[in-house]
């Protein structure tokens, strides 16, 4: 048996909800098994009670013997232990098997999460993901109460038709078909209480969205205001899910009264019919009573297998969700070419760029999304077209192009860890080579003022950084990859001079003898790169050295130079 | 890294108490109809006490049914109360969550804006969402079935004790064990579940994360390293699930052992009392009977407990929020100064500043903004730029020495004062759900379609949204770029009009080209206000009329561009390098 709280989830069945709650279940089959056995035994065992009270009430205290009386409690209290044991291992085990449920969907989840890398932000959104782990798990590993208790609810109704007929073949009919009878007449209830739950949850998302919102711009409103209006706002559609709730809590206090009382309702059948077989002298005084108590006994199993019925209807859609997701197929990846050996040089066939190998190229673009197209191409993500050594990039495995090739943007993820977790990757650098890395990257500083070094935690999405260190940590992060060519877009953006002279020194050194591309506009970088590629409209317009572009192209210069008569110093110019 | 406060248990507690006082005629009506409903539910057992005893005297097929009859009225008439319980419960429930969650946001939006930068939007988000849906499910769910229940157990036994004080007396038996082991288990449960909790959503974060940056993991690699995260996060959730299970177990067992004792005593006592004739053969079965009925109600509240504990703890954080000793201040230190200040004119005096927990980052800094001056303070990163802007703007209160304007503490006014003084903008831009013309208007209120448009124009805005102002804005509707964001803050500010600003690197997502234009056109905008940009992007220093130049949070020179030029310190140096080209 794998155990998902090793990472080992195995392979889900993805044809349908149903499967898939039922792959929940097999996976774990021992456990499920023992589930399905206590979860038996201890539904069963609330059958003895009632017996055996019927026992000591007929043999004991109508005739007034002590010591009968005394070997039925005797016998009431070792059954009752019995149970309690019994009810201690059922909860066990199922709390187990729905931890094994929800670990495993997690882990599967987060697997297929990796797999789809790229393509899952175009086909899910992260929120879809968040909702399958934290409610979607709850709802689904609920449902598998089923293979235990729900497996001994229905055993116990039968048992209990079976005591009764052996008491009256009319008490053991009414209770055959009350159930089926009492759940169709849920049925509708059922219907209109998963709607009116449906239109709640969507208002309490908006609700959510809206606090979310609000706490994220918490810092305008508090420097500019408007915190009136986005609290009315708020407001106005906390109401709004206050009115929903209530229409929710009209149909579910209909089925809750009816769940608790129908059972009930059932039980005074029965004991009305049994007291009027024992007027007629068909039962005895004990055996009606006997009659009740088992028929009592009902009660709970009832309004148990009425609540798991819609416990595992919730579950459906819930496994819908995740077969929905997990069902979600990654890129295309059908290349089988043989990556090109040694050096090879990389292009972009649409803007006519080509890297020589080796060498470090500078991008300048007025507009900044037009460089990161032409990145995105030349790494292969999102869009074809690029070629390496002639060989167009998809006709090779997706992994050697990523093994090969590394984008590195400035959206991209930091996640939480340890600063060496964060530099390293997935590489196994050791410190010196990860401290050389973040050397490199003009990092030092960030490495020092952080409390242990490369120990330090590192926040989600760098939160406990600052705009400039972040970017220096993901340039870290990429130099540590040392991949054969590195795509990076604008990496010195948020940085002051000094440090982006640094950075770019560093580069040089750290990619020396390996093919780099970067896209920038500062005179900065482009001084010191080998090739420059001035881009208008998505292509190429001019090649060269920044030198000879500030020379031979008057646009080229107007883009990049800082020069004292730029046009943006008219200010200056009006003061002097 | 949380640094908002979570609540004591009492102060949860009494929240609590709050909450069903503020709504007691509805709590009143709900537990009146619950006990007619638990009455109605005991009359089962004693009809059919009353059914056995007359089948032995000798009953009539008439009396059989009479009595069948009432007992079938009986449950028919107990579903409608319960129903009408449950629904008048459920609407308390929902009144009442709705409430924590407005209240809640009120106290989040009054909360001092440096506590709740720090605490981060995660933390706050959570509290507001995950946790106060947490506490509404329990008010609306939970609180009306321990209500029933509690309503139930407490009939049961009183119907006992009415039949046979003796035999009830095992009855209270049952209750002894319960109480004695649900204090045993809710002293323990409670960091349990908070640790659990914590846990929980230290997975969710490694699924958001994941997710979110899925495209990095692709990118880089991270597949392994991921996984290898989720595993860790598992396994503590695990430990924690584990904990709890066992803590639950232990309890479970000392209630089930509680009900089998007092179920059996009452047999051998009861025969010894019908013998003696002290309790008649119908009320001994009733009450044995009764104490069979008395197992669900307190196993429905057992489990009650359990799901109560878990929410007490998001109430705990909910409630963290609330004003108090041991929470956060409502504002941020001392009463809003009363005086209006004298004039516009900002004054740092020898002040030094430290975040929570760490060194100090400005080492006594002195500077005088001159009114309707524009100011550029350059520096290395690390240099105390930002912390620098965040107390001219009044987020930060200096730990000695002061930030003044017109010989007022910034930091003490109200956001409502404070805003008419001074606005900060930085890189972190927030587009709000709703429409452009709602996120232009946040910063004037009665600001017409014309002002509107000619802020956005000031910024060198686009007019091409589908529907104008009228255009939604959001995940959901139009997304707006960095860039356009970016623009969109500076429009607001342009309407707030305040006589000081100080932009954080304000310009730096847009384009160089884009920043150029937009810096110029934000000027002539702003004319005769006093504005103090932070900026890497050394045309900005260039067009000022001053240049502060920050060092290891110290002020290392101080003045105009063309003087620190010829100066040749460090400025000039960053002006060389800057420049190469």
């Amino acid at each position: 048996m794998n155990d998902p709280t090793a990472g080992d989830p195995g392979e889900p069945d993805v044809r349908g909800p149903l499967r898939f709650l039922c792959w929940l279940a097999t996976s774990q089959l021992r456990r499920s098994l023992a589930g399905t056995f206590f979860g038996t035994a201890w539904m069963l065992g609330l059958t003895v009670q009632p017996y055996l009270l019927s026992r000591a009430v007929d043999d004991g205290l109508r005739t007034g013997r002590t010591a009968v009386v005394l070997g039925w409690a005797a016998a009431m209290l070792g059954f009752g232990l019995l149970s309690a044991a019994l009810a201690w291992f059922r909860h066990r085990t199922m709390t187990l098997v729905r931890l094994d449920a929800t670990f495993r969907t997690v882990n599967v989840v987060l697997r297929h999460s990796t797999r789809l890398g790229a393509a899952l932000p175009r086909q899910a959104t992260a929120g879809e993901v968040v909702t399958i782990g934290v409610s979607d798990v709850i709802r689904m590993s609920l449902a598998l109460t089923f293979v235990g208790p729900g497996v001994g609810a229905v055993v116990c109704y039968l048992a209990v038709a079976v005591l009764l007929l052996a008491l009256s073949p009319l008490l053991a009919l009414t209770v055959l078909l009350g159930l089926p009878l009492l759940g169709l007449a849920m049925r509708p209830l059922f219907a209109r209480q998963r709607a009116a739950e449906n239109r709640y949850r969507d208002r309490q998302a908006r609700l959510t969205a809206r606090f979310e919102d609000l706490a994220g711009g918490l810092r305008v409103l508090n420097g500019l205001g408007g915190k009136d209006v986005y609290a009315g706002r708020y407001r106005d559609d906390s109401r709004l899910l206050r009115a929903e709730g209530y229409r929710v809590g009209a149909v579910t206090s209909w089925i809750q009264a009816l769940g608790t009382g129908l059972p009930v309702l059932l039980l005074a059948a029965v004991t009305w019919i049994g007291a009027r077989l024992a007027v007629s002298g068909q039962l005895t005084p004990g055996q009606l009573a006997a009659a009740f108590g088992y028929a009592a006994v009902l009660v709970s199993p009832v309004y148990f297998l009425l609540e798991i019925g819609q416990d595992v209807a919730r579950a459906l859609v819930s496994a819908r969700r995740v077969v929905d997701f997990l069902s979600l197929s990654p890129d295309p990846d059908l290349g089988t070419a043989e990556p090109t050996s040694g050096r090879a040089e990389l292009a972009d066939p649409e803007s006519g760029i080509r890297l020589a190998p080796g060498t470090l190229t500078v991008l300048a673009c007025a507009r900044p999304a037009d460089s990161a197209a032409v990145a995105e191409r030349l790494a292969r993500f999102d869009a074809a077209g690029a070629e390496w050594g002639g060989t167009p990039l998809t006709d090779l495995p997706l992994t050697a192009v990523r093994d090969r090739i590394t984008l590195a943007e400035n959206e991209a993820a930091l996640f939480a860890g340890t600063l060496r977790e964060t530099v390293r990757g997935r590489t196994g650098a050791d410190d010196a080579a990860l401290l050389a890395a973040i050397e490199a990257a003009a990092a030092r500083d960030v490495h020092d003022a952080l409390p242990g070094g490369l120990d330090a935690p590192i926040a989600a999405d760098g939160r406990n950084l600052s705009g400039g260190q972040r970017q220096r940590l993901r340039l870290a992060r990429a130099l540590t990859a040392d991949p054969e060519v590195l795509l990076a877009v604008e990496p010195t953006s948020a940085v002051d001079a000094h440090t982006e002279a640094a950075m770019v020194a560093g580069l040089r050194t750290a990619r020396a003898g390996r093919t780099t591309l970067l896209t920038s506009t500062s005179p900065l970088l482009l001084d010191r790169a080998d090739t420059v590629h001035y881009l208008i409209d998505g292509e190429v317009a001019a090649t060269g050295t920044h030198r000879e572009l500030l020379r031979t192209r008057p646009d080229y210069r107007a883009l990049v130079a800082r020069d004292a008569d730029s046009p943006a110093d008219s200010r200056a110019e009006e003061a002097s | 890294m949380s640094t908002l406060p979570i609540a004591t248990t009492r102060q949860v507690r009494r929240a609590a108490v709050a909450l069903v006082r503020a709504d007691g005629r509805a709590f009143a009506t709900v537990l009146a109809l619950n006990v007619a409903a638990a009455l109605l539910g005991l009359a089962g057992p004693w009809l059919l006490g009353r059914i056995i005893d007359r089948v032995a005297t000798g009953a009539t097929t008439g009396d059989v049914d009479r009595l069948g009859l009432l007992l079938l009225c009986c449950a028919a008439v107990q579903i409608l109360a319960a129903r009408q319980a449950r629904y008048l419960a459920h609407r308390f429930g929902e009144r009442s969550a709705a409430k924590v969650r407005e209240q809640l946001l009120d106290r989040v939006l009054a909360l001092p804006a440096a506590t709740a930068e720090r605490a981060g939007t995660g933390d706050l988000t959570a509290r507001g969402t995950a946790d106060s849906t947490a506490v509404g499910e329990t008010l609306r769910d939970a609180a009306p079935e321990l209500l029933v229940s509690g309503a139930q157990v407490l009939f049961i036994l009183g119907a006992i004790l009415t039949v046979s004080p003796l035999l009830g007396a095992c009855g209270l038996l049952t209750v002894l064990g319960i109480a004695l082991g649900s204090r045993w288990y809710l002293r323990r449960s409670r960091p349990a579940y908070l640790a659990d909790r914590a846990a929980t959503a230290g997975l969710a974060e490694v699924l958001s994360a994941t997710a979110n940056g899925a495209r990095t993991v692709d990118a880089l690699g991270l597949g392994g390293q991921r996984l290898a995260a989720g595993r860790e996060a598992v396994a503590t959730t695990h430990r924690a699930r584990l904990r709890t299970l066992y803590l639950r177990l232990r309890y479970f067992a000392v209630i089930n052992v509680s009900y089998t004792l007092s179920g059996v005593l009452v047999l051998p006592l009861g025969a010894v009392l019908v013998a003696h004739h002290t309790v008649t053969l119908g009320a001994a079965v009733a009450t044995s009977l009764y104490l069979q009925r008395v197992v669900d109600p307190l196993d429905s509240i057992v489990v009650l407990l359990e799901s109560l504990q878990s929410s007490t703890a998001a109430y705990a954080r909910v409630e963290g929020l609330a004003p108090g000793p041991a929470s956060v201040p409502a504002q941020a230190g001392g009463p809003a100064p009363a005086h209006e200040p004298a004039d516009d004119r900002i004054r740092v005096a020898g002040v030094r500043y430290a975040y929570p927990d760490g060194p100090d980052v400005l080492h006594g800094l002195d500077l005088d903004l001159r009114p309707g001056e524009r100011l550029a303070v350059v520096g290395p990163s690390g240099s105390g730029k930002t912390t620098l802007g965040r107390l001219l703007a009044g987020v930060e209160r200096p730990r000695t020495g002061s930030v003044t304007v017109g010989g007022v503490p910034l930091a003490g006014l109200p956001p409502e004062r404070l805003r008419r003084q001074v606005v900060l903008v930085t890189q972190e831009h927030h587009v709000f759900l709703g429409t452009l013309r709602d996120n232009l208007r946040i910063a004037a209120p009665g600001a017409d379609d014309a002002a509107l448009t000619a802020a956005l124009d000031a910024v060198g805005w686009q007019h091409d949204l589908p529907d104008g102002l009228d255009t939604e804005l959001g995940p959901a509707a139009t997304r707006l770029d960095g860039a356009r964001a970016q623009q969109l803050a500076l429009a607001r500010v342009i309407l707030a009009d305040p006589h000081t600003l100080v932009l954080d690197e304000a310009t730096a997502l847009l384009d160089p080209a884009t920043a150029r234009h937009t810096e110029r056109a934000l000027a002539a905008a702003l004319t005769g206000r006093t504005v103090i940009a932070i900026a890497h992007r050394l045309h900005t220093a260039h067009d000022a009329d001053r240049v502060a130049v920050l060092a290891h949070g110290r002020l290392t020179a101080l003045g105009p561009h063309r003087e620190l030029l010829a100066a040749g310190g460090p400025y000039a140096d960053l002006w060389h390098t800057w420049r190469t080209a």
